[in-house]
């Protein structure tokens, strides 16, 4: 890849992107087409700044950590104040109807960007809040908040109604 | 998950989470579109030999019907040059080896002369008037050969008039002496 050989980038890219475009899609809540422009950017940025991965780290960290950026930018584009906690967006997430039913990856697309995104990178990818806190620019305490809130919405949302009201009358 | 308050994560709600597919392939453009970016910025270099493209293989197909009529126009062209030469160099060869023809012949003349003239004073006068006779001729068609080939050559044209004098001479000599036979 360093040598610019197609071949080796091509066995590189499929071996990563999978990975890599399935985390950008949860990130940007199922958006397809900004997914793959993530994961496109990505693979650019990558190569640009391939002389400054040690590889003795994990590739797939590192691409990660890449995507996660250019889909920051995107999040602040559309809102500046994405990450901050804000109660006053519990309401306004899209909470399913009675007799609806949706699963866990449905309800990750209704959660908020900043809840989505600090659950996914510490529920689903592993990273501690210090790494999340290094990845999105904020304090350990944001990103604690933001994935208990996220919690809670998410249990909300995958709780049937009828059960939850069972639970309320006991 | 029951309860809004909780902050770890149930085992149920690990294992659902878990559960999630970790890799999604996505359109199979992108994989192009990719490289695409990555060559247009000089990042990568087209390797493959195989991947050759439809306009790119009737190009190169073009290219190599235009090559040949090139090749076969040239070929020609220089092939008829090659005629053109040779024959200027054959001739040149025979003019050249006419000329070596006749510095051998005339070694040979001379050769033979010299060796008739060792031996003239032991041979008959038969022989000797024969082989006298024999080298005038050929000096006679040598030098009438020389004044055919330069008429202004003086050395030629002495030779071959001194020779016709000469011939006249003796055949006036022999006619006398015939009459003489006649006579006699």
């Amino acid at each position: 890849m360093l040598d610019g050989d197609e071949q080796a980038f091509r066995t590189l890219y499929r071996r990563h992107t999978p990975r890599l475009y399935q985390f950008a899609l949860r990130v940007l809540a199922g958006r397809e087409q900004d997914a793959e422009d993530v994961v496109q950017e990505t693979w650019i940025r990558a190569t640009e700044k391939l002389g400054q991965f040690r590889w003795e780290s994990n590739l797939g960290t590192w691409l990660t950590g890449i995507a996660l950026n250019l889909c920051r930018m995107l999040f602040r584009r559309q809102d500046e104040k994405w990450l901050e906690i804000r109660e006053d967006l519990e309401p306004l997430i899209h909470e399913p109807q009675e007799h609806e039913r949706i699963d866990l990856e449905d309800a990750l697309t209704r959660l908020p960007s900043g809840y989505r995104t600090v659950l996914l990178l510490h529920d689903v990818e592993g990273f501690t809040h210090q790494q999340i806190g290094n990845q999105l620019e904020v304090s350990v305490n944001t990103s604690k908040s933001q994935l208990f809130h996220a919690r809670r919405a998410l249990r909300r949302m995958l709780t049937p109604l009828e059960v939850e009201k069972r639970g309320r009358a006991k | 998950m029951k309860s809004d308050e909780r902050t770890e994560l149930t085992p149920e709600e690990r294992v659902e989470i878990e559960s999630l597919p970790r890799e999604r392939q996505p359109g199979r453009l992108l994989e192009e579109r990719t490289l695409q970016s990555l060559r247009a910025r000089g990042v990568l270099k087209q390797r493959n030999v195989m991947r050759v493209r439809i306009p790119w293989l009737a190009a190169g197909l073009a290219a190599s019907v235009a090559l040949f009529v090139s090749g076969v126009t040239v070929g020609q062209w220089v092939g008829s040059r090659t005629v053109v030469e040779s024959m200027a160099t054959a001739q040149q060869q025979t003019a050249m080896q006419a000329a070596a023809a006749v510095q051998r012949a005339g070694s040979a003349y001379v050769t033979a002369l010299m060796a008739f003239a060792a031996v003239a004073d032991s041979s008959s006068n038969g022989a000797f008037a024969q082989g006298r006779e024999a080298a005038l001729n050929a000096l006679y068609a040598a030098a009438f050969e020389l004044v055919q080939i330069d008429p202004t050559d003086p050395v030629a044209v002495t030779i071959r008039e001194g020779l016709e004098q000469s011939r006249l001479e003796a055949r006036q000599a022999d006619n006398s002496a015939i009459q003489s036979v006649v006579w006699f």
